[in-house]
């Protein structure tokens, strides 16, 4: 590993956009007071800064973990103005889409304060629901970009309240898409018992957003309690085989102290196979004004697992994700019998296999191909490909035969870091492999999606094209 | 029986049976190639892996073309090293004839066959003649011999004058070693036997050999150890029998590792190199 980054010293060159008149910009990475600083000038806007890593050495210590990008089957857009500019997937871009999203609506039952997709319950500026059709097709483009696409997930706004949200789960499975996840705030499942059994029959996964339980937490990020209702949901998904990754949106100076209760809580329920943590990306309408040079990024919420949880985690137990960039997601799996856990890494060297810079044999082909499909934006726990995979590594691996069942039930957490306006590093998002699918049947990588622009004017372009057929209020 | 022939993939040995067997080093030998140990440790059976022994050759200054004996050579990864990295030519000798195989056939897969050979030998009466070697390397198992002074002995014996020797071993301040750490599943961890730092550096000088730098390997040790708690912990979480009548649950195991990490981080239990040369 190497020594402490000299203060100042330049890490990269890359290129951002200006926060305020989203123009392309130079700009720098610098190693700053042992964190990671991107840094450029606007000539009308004046100079940005903001933290990207919160760990300078570690940093550079895991830029070996990046996998040459793949190509999609089908791009479609052209190059006109330069990347970020282009997205759809552009010939520029250097990888294919691991994680598809479609946001079905815009409407939510929820006003919560730090959506980055400004979704809510009230009347909406431009809010658009999109048809079955329109969804079908957005999955026919997708699997015509990708051949056989593993993951989609489909969210929103709240896309358990879209009333052809069944048909639309239903659509992707008929697709041959293995892992179709609902992004959900739960209360349709805690309160409509009908809900978990459909999606049991479609075998659907539930990607739970789940913040920690202190109430002071839930109000600030989602605008009032939730706990007995996040509860209930997982009980009733439980009682119906729904398997559930909780994500929780991590906060500095809010939410960090639930990491561990939120990890020991997941671990102990019979509903959930992973948890996604996520820096809260201030895009959107949250905490506009908060400062970017105070941001948690993925290298502070690993500190705080480990801190948390000593006898379980070492930050070494996550390894970053290969196909994308490696500071956006790391990622472990966990063997846990009720009392103690241990990381697939301190069993399996992932790291000898995801190592794609230094000059290595990799022993085993078959096992780094099943070890690329689990440290993937493609991946979550519980889900059939994982499980397969997970065994695969087991027996490639010569784990005693009695053991592979077990590894197979593997634990995922995953930390999972989006960029907004002001943390936005074009080489980084060159390599994005999470992609909104948008109606008019591009893919645009997710952090540009949301921190660019596109995110704005889909919704307009939505809510002029269908007009009256729209549910702005539901 | 031989190891071969029990140790399957699926199929283990039952530990006790080994562990009863009269003859210490071949049940050392049996242990260490018992499949769910292999597994455990990984193919680095000692501190440190492959970066110890690269770093043992250099403290004696192996040369291309030298003649090396690796006392004690396992499934041959050192002695495969030092003809790989270093252009040696090589004799491993190992009590276990299964371990034999196995490193007879790592070096025809890697093409290493015409300078490296295995045979089964015993460390205290080397089947070489005097004046034979211009070094020999000694990795983790002169702490398991019964009779070292005989062992060290040998290795002067068939040493040219002024060849070199590689000692890489477990070392003990006994009398801070905490309880547990001792006895017959100790001795296999190479803790029951080892010595102090002056122990080894006697038994060499004792021996006519000149101690020319010791290097400690604390740091891998405690490497070691850690994984071996996290593979058992690994083992206790998937429900791995150890093999029917096993000596130790796998929860006393788990507490026997982390005893000795303890010792390590407190200094009673360490790794070191020592090179020295025949006077």
């Amino acid at each position: 590993m190497p020594d402490a980054v000299a203060d100042g010293a330049r890490l990269a060159r890359t290129q951002s956009i200006c926060p305020r008149c989203r123009r392309l910009l130079d700009a720098e990475l610098l190693a700053r007071g042992a964190k990671v600083v991107l840094t450029r000038t606007c000539p009308e806007h004046g100079g940005f800064e903001a933290i990207v890593y919160g760990n300078a050495s570690r940093y550079l210590e895991i830029q070996r973990f990046n996998k040459p990008g793949e190509q999609p089957l089908e791009r479609q857009t052209e190059v006109e103005r330069g990347c970020p500019h282009d997205c759809g997937i552009c010939p520029e871009h250097a990888q294919h889409t691991c994680l598809g999203i479609i946001e079905v609506n815009t409407a939510c039952n929820l006003d919560c304060p730090i959506c980055f997709a400004d979704s809510g319950t009230g009347p909406q500026e431009h809010g658009y629901s999109l048809t079955l059709e329109q969804v079908e097709s957005m999955l026919d483009g997708f699997v015509r970009a990708e051949g056989e696409p593993e993951s989609v997930q489909l969210s929103g706004g709240e896309p358990s309240i879209h009333p052809q949200i069944l048909e639309m789960l239903a659509a992707a499975k008929a697709r041959g898409i293995k892992l179709v996840m609902l992004n959900t705030n739960g209360i349709r499942l805690a309160r409509d018992p009908r809900f978990a059994p459909a999606l049991a029959e479609l075998g659907v996964h539930v990607y739970l957003q789940f913040d920690g339980f202190d109430e002071a937490t839930q109000v600030a990020i989602r605008g009032k309690p939730l706990t007995e209702e996040k509860l209930r949901a997982l009980d009733r998904c439980a009682d119906a085989g729904v398997s559930v990754s909780l994500a929780a949106a991590v906060e500095r100076g809010l939410n960090e102290h639930e990491i561990g209760p939120i990890l020991r809580f997941g671990v102990e329920h019979p509903a959930v196979t992973g948890v996604f943590l996520q820096p809260v990306t201030h895009s959107g309408r949250f905490r506009v004004d908060s400062d970017p040079l105070d941001k948690l990024t993925n290298s502070d919420v690993i500190d705080a697992i480990a801190a948390q949880l000593p006898d379980w985690f070492r930050t070494d137990d996550f390894v970053p994700v290969p196909c994308c960039s490696p500071t956006c997601r790391s990622a472990t799996f966990a063997l846990y019998d009720g009392r103690d856990l241990v990381p697939l890494p301190r069993l399996v060297d992932v790291e000898q296999y995801l190592d794609y810079v230094t000059n290595r044999a990799v022993p085993d082909l078959e096992v780094r191909e099943a070890l690329e499909g689990l440290w993937s934006a493609k991946a979550a726990g519980g889900s059939g490909p994982v499980a397969e995979r997970l065994e695969c590594i087991a027996c490639a691996t010569a784990m005693p035969s009695e053991l592979r069942e077990v590894a197979a039930r593997g634990f995922m957490v995953v930390v999972q870091d989006f960029q907004d306006p002001y943390t936005l590093d074009v080489q980084k998002l060159r390599k994005c492999c999470v992609s909104e699918i948008t109606p008019d049947g591009r893919l645009i990588p997710f952090c540009a999606y949301n921190s660019v622009g596109y995110r704005e004017h889909v919704r307009e372009a939505m809510s002029q094209a269908n007009g009256a057929r729209l549910a702005v209020r539901r | 029986m031989s190891v071969d022939e029990r140790s399957g993939p699926t199929t283990l040995p039952a530990l006790d049976e080994l562990l009863s067997e009269d003859d210490l080093k071949a049940c050392c030998a049996a242990v260490y190639a018992h499949p769910a140990v292999r597994w455990l440790l990984g193919d680095e059976l000692h501190p440190g892996g492959e970066a110890t022994t690269r770093r043992a050759l250099e403290l004696i200054g192996v040369r291309a073309g030298e003649r090396v004996l690796d006392v004690a050579s396992g499934t041959g990864t050192s002695a495969l090293l030092a003809a790989r990295e270093f252009g040696c030519s090589v004799v491993g000798i190992e009590y276990g004839e299964g371990a034999v195989q196995a490193a007879t056939a790592a070096a025809r897969d890697q093409g290493l066959g015409e300078l490296v050979s295995f045979r089964r030998g015993d460390a205290e009466a080397v089947p070489f003649g005097d004046d034979e070697f211009d070094a020999v390397l000694c990795e983790c198992s002169l702490c398991t011999f019964p009779d070292k002074r005989l062992a060290v002995a040998e290795m002067r014996r068939v040493l040219k004058p002024g060849g070199r020797v590689a000692l890489c071993d477990v070392v003990v301040e006994r009398e801070r070693l905490p309880a547990g750490l001792d006895g017959a599943l100790a001795t296999i961890a190479c803790v029951g036997e080892a010595l102090s730092r002056q122990g080894y550096e006697d038994l060499l000088d004792g021996a006519g050999l000149r101690v020319t730098a010791v290097e400690s390997r604390a740091a891998d040790a405690a490497v070691l150890a850690r994984r071996v708690e996290d593979r058992l912990r690994g083992v206790r979480i998937l429900g791995l029998d150890m093999g029917a009548g096993s000596p130790l649950t796998t929860d006393e195991a788990i507490e026997l590792v982390r005893s000795a990490q303890r010792a390590i981080a407190d200094g009673a239990l360490g790794y070191v190199i020592f090179a020295a040369r025949s006077t």
